[in-house]
């Protein structure tokens, strides 16, 4: 199913233009890698006053907050630049390992944010009133960055591996066939019964 | 002469297929990190971002963790060139980064850094040292991007 709704998104008019223009997938693959510079920075940023390594005379919620906006804009460049490249070539990424690590730990990302948000990033306020940054803190940080650079070298490797989509298509239809063939198998033997109590007769 | 050595140095490169990807994995994320770095900068000298701390603030607080990121890109960075030097000397888009780059450090270290240093400048020459910074940035990561397809 998810195959199918891959295969039907490369598809579209949209993403089959996408494909076909020589100049569309650098741009786009350009602007992605900017909003990684201006996300993964203000990431960096946050995840380094969180670990009390810079800005330490800076209150947390100071940093975190008066980032937030930024940030956010430089997430939504790289998402949608993202989803445009995942879009114009959907099969092959399907089949790409890297891809696949990529989008389990995007979702490790948001697992984590999940867990420590109340802890950490929904009162930033409050962990300016410790007298040292909570440890959790530092441990969502350090997840962090782990987990975000983690992401780009996947997403790096993602160029490294093409998938053969021939052969895989080739597969899927020798399996295919075997299975059409099988399913026909008894009715063509009785077809075959038939013809030969005819022709005995 | 020269030559023999560049090429004993892409095959010591070239021996492992893992060596190229590790060093653009390092040249990705340092160039992200110190390219983001600068971008907080500029975003203050625009007037958004971290409004409490002056310019000059942000700039003392990010300043040694861009040099880290900065000293990370250009020790990877030399490393992909020299896998195949004579590729990307070729390379119209390689030579493109190479200038946006050097005018790019040239930038940051004088016109930016001073701008940035003086709490005193006005907001339209802020501004416009914000724009041409990350104008400059912008194009060093479009000309290394392109560099494959060129």
């Amino acid at each position: 199913m998810l195959l199918s709704f891959v295969q039907w998104i490369q598809l579209t008019d949209f993403f089959t233009a996408l494909r076909g223009s020589a100049y569309v997938y650098p741009i786009v693959l350009s602007l992605h890698m900017v909003g990684i510079s201006l996300f993964g920075g203000m990431i960096l940023v946050t995840d380094l006053r969180l670990l009390g390594w810079t800005m330490r005379k800076r209150s947390i919620a100071d940093v975190v907050n008066q980032l937030r906006v930024p940030k956010r804009w430089g997430l939504l460049l790289t998402v949608t630049c993202g989803f445009l490249m995942f879009g114009s070539k959907a099969e092959e990424y399907y089949y790409n390992a890297f891809f696949r690590t990529k989008l389990i730990l995007l979702a490790l990302v948001l697992v984590s944010e999940f867990v420590f948000y109340r802890q950490v990033y929904a009162d930033p306020a409050a962990l300016d009133q410790a007298p040292t940054v909570p440890g959790n803190a530092k441990l969502a940080a350090a997840i962090s960055l782990l987990l975000w650079t983690s992401i780009a070298c996947c997403g790096r490797g993602i160029g490294y591996i093409e998938p053969p989509l021939d052969k895989i298509h080739a597969q899927i239809r020798v399996l295919y066939e075997t299975a059409l063939t099988a399913s026909r198998g008894p009715h063509s033997l009785k077809g075959q019964d038939h013809q030969d109590v005819a022709s005995a007769n | 002469m020269l030559l023999l050595q560049i090429n004993s140095i892409a095959d010591a490169l070239n021996s492992s297929e893992w060596v190229f990807p590790i060093a653009e994995c390092f040249h990705i994320a340092a160039f992200a990190w110190s390219i983001g770095l600068i971008a907080a900068v500029d975003y203050r000298l625009l007037g958004f971002g971290i409004q409490h701390s002056s310019p000059s603030e942000v700039l003392r607080d990010t300043a040694p963790w861009t040099l880290l990121g900065l000293a990370v890109v250009l020790l990877s960075g030399p490393l992909l060139f020299l896998s195949d030097a004579r590729m990307y000397l070729h390379n119209p888009s390689f030579v493109f980064k190479m200038y946006a780059l050097a005018a790019a450090i040239l930038f940051n270290y004088t016109i930016h850094r001073h701008v940035a240093k003086s709490d005193s400048s006005s907001q339209a020459v802020r501004v416009v040292t914000a724009i041409v910074s990350l104008v400059l940035w912008v194009s060093v990561v479009f000309g290394g991007l392109f560099i494959a397809f060129a």
